[in-house]
């Protein structure tokens, strides 16, 4: 218990954060290369030039909003660890919820709404395979039973 | 009639570079052989079902447009859209199909996983739960743990604690349950190991709690028993 020398849920939002940003940054810059090599004339350099401007326009607003997104997610997920005490999947998917609504607030209530639900919903997914990952790698040990009996 | 005889010369000019064009697809290639043999007054349904289909092709849709285009056209002349391409549309819708159904399958597994650790009394989740409860309220914890008392399981890589490490196991025909997560409190460092188990009640369905203790890493090292129904 004692391999994380500090607690990991402050950290862990820088964590996610920069996480979130790479992935949204190399995937944007691979769909943005193609879409941008797709998009010019004909001819190689052109095509070069064309994926590397849409590369250098677009992937950083993706691995932006990634990041902010992830970084708002873990934020909330913390506070939320804070303020029960109890490490749940609970929380994971009513921070989903609550990062979905706070980023849809410049739409309005019912926007809110909407995308609270698809947060939660996408969370719930998540946490879903999670726990039956950790199960199925669980039950991959087989070992019987403990009758480790202690005395009171 | 000359007309059309027209343009089907010329049609079958412009067929050739479009029909190779379409080579690559393979779309063009049955109906690239097909135009040679074929009356002029076909030629019309052929390119024009060609054409379509090319346009259908090159704007990737599933035969959306395309099918209801080459359908009507189809239905003014001789019904000329093959029975290849129609094995072919429905090839592909068939795929979808299946494509759809699997998704459907798995985010309905998920979500079934999901409700089941959430909202069903006899996951290991909603023990952990239930035995947290009790601990917060036992006052030998609160005495030698402080007032808040935070709970959590075996930490993943990324540090997030939420999986509480148990085992499930049949003695005697009834299902038991083995759990084990960790408290710590506001007192400095000082950080416990609970010990849940739990016994189904066949009567009811339930689990019915065996015992609860607590080790408090202390040295020397104490035990705190919750409850102890054995």
């Amino acid at each position: 218990m004692e391999e994380y020398a500090r607690e990991p849920c402050p950290w862990r939002i820088v964590d996610d954060c920069g996480g979130a940003f790479t992935m949204g940054a190399i995937g944007g810059g691979i769909f943005q290369a193609i879409k941008g090599f797709r998009n010019s004339p004909v001819g190689v350099n052109h095509r070069l030039r064309g994926s590397l401007t849409a590369i250098k326009t677009r992937a950083p607003q993706l691995g932006g909003s990634f990041a902010v997104w992830g970084g708002l997610f873990s934020m909330i997920d913390c506070s939320m660890v804070r303020m029960r005490g109890k490490e749940d999947p609970w929380n994971s998917i009513t921070s989903g919820a609550l990062t979905g609504a706070i980023l849809a607030a410049r739409n309005g209530p019912v926007a809110m709404v909407g995308s609270a639900a698809m947060g939660g919903i996408l969370l719930a997914l998540i946490e879903g395979a999670g726990i039956l990952l950790t199960r199925f790698a669980s039950t991959q040990f087989p070992n019987g039973k403990e009758p480790a009996e202690d005395v009171s | 009639l000359p007309a059309s005889l027209g343009r089907g010369c010329l049609g079958r000019w412009l067929l050739a570079t479009r029909a190779w064009a379409l080579l690559g697809t393979g779309a063009g290639s049955c109906s690239c052989l097909r135009w040679r043999h074929q009356p002029p007054l076909l030629l019309r349904a052929a390119r024009q079902s060609i054409g379509t289909q090319a346009g259908g092709l090159k704007a990737a849709k599933p035969g959306g447009d395309s099918k209801d285009v080459s359908v009507q056209r189809a239905l003014n002349e001789e019904t000329l859209v093959s029975a290849a391409q129609k094995v072919k549309e429905a090839g592909r819708d068939f795929t979808y199909f299946i494509v759809v159904l699997v998704g459907i399958g798995v985010t309905g597994g998920l979500f079934y996983v999901i409700f089941k650790e959430l909202f069903s009394s006899s996951s290991p989740n909603k023990i952990y739960g239930d035995a947290l409860e009790k601990c917060r309220s036992h006052p030998e914890i609160i005495g030698v743990f402080g007032d808040s008392i935070k709970g959590y399981g075996e930490a993943t890589r990324r540090g997030r604690r939420q999986h509480v490490s148990h085992i499930e196991y049949i003695k005697d025909g009834l299902k038991h349950m083995r759990l084990k997560f960790y408290i710590e409190g506001t007192e400095s460092g000082k950080q416990g190991t609970v010990h849940v188990e739990v016994k189904e009640n066949l009567e009811t369905g339930r689990f019915k709690v065996r015992y609860i203790f607590v080790d408090v890493e202390t040295y020397p090292r104490r035990t705190i028993v919750i409850e102890d129904n054995r």
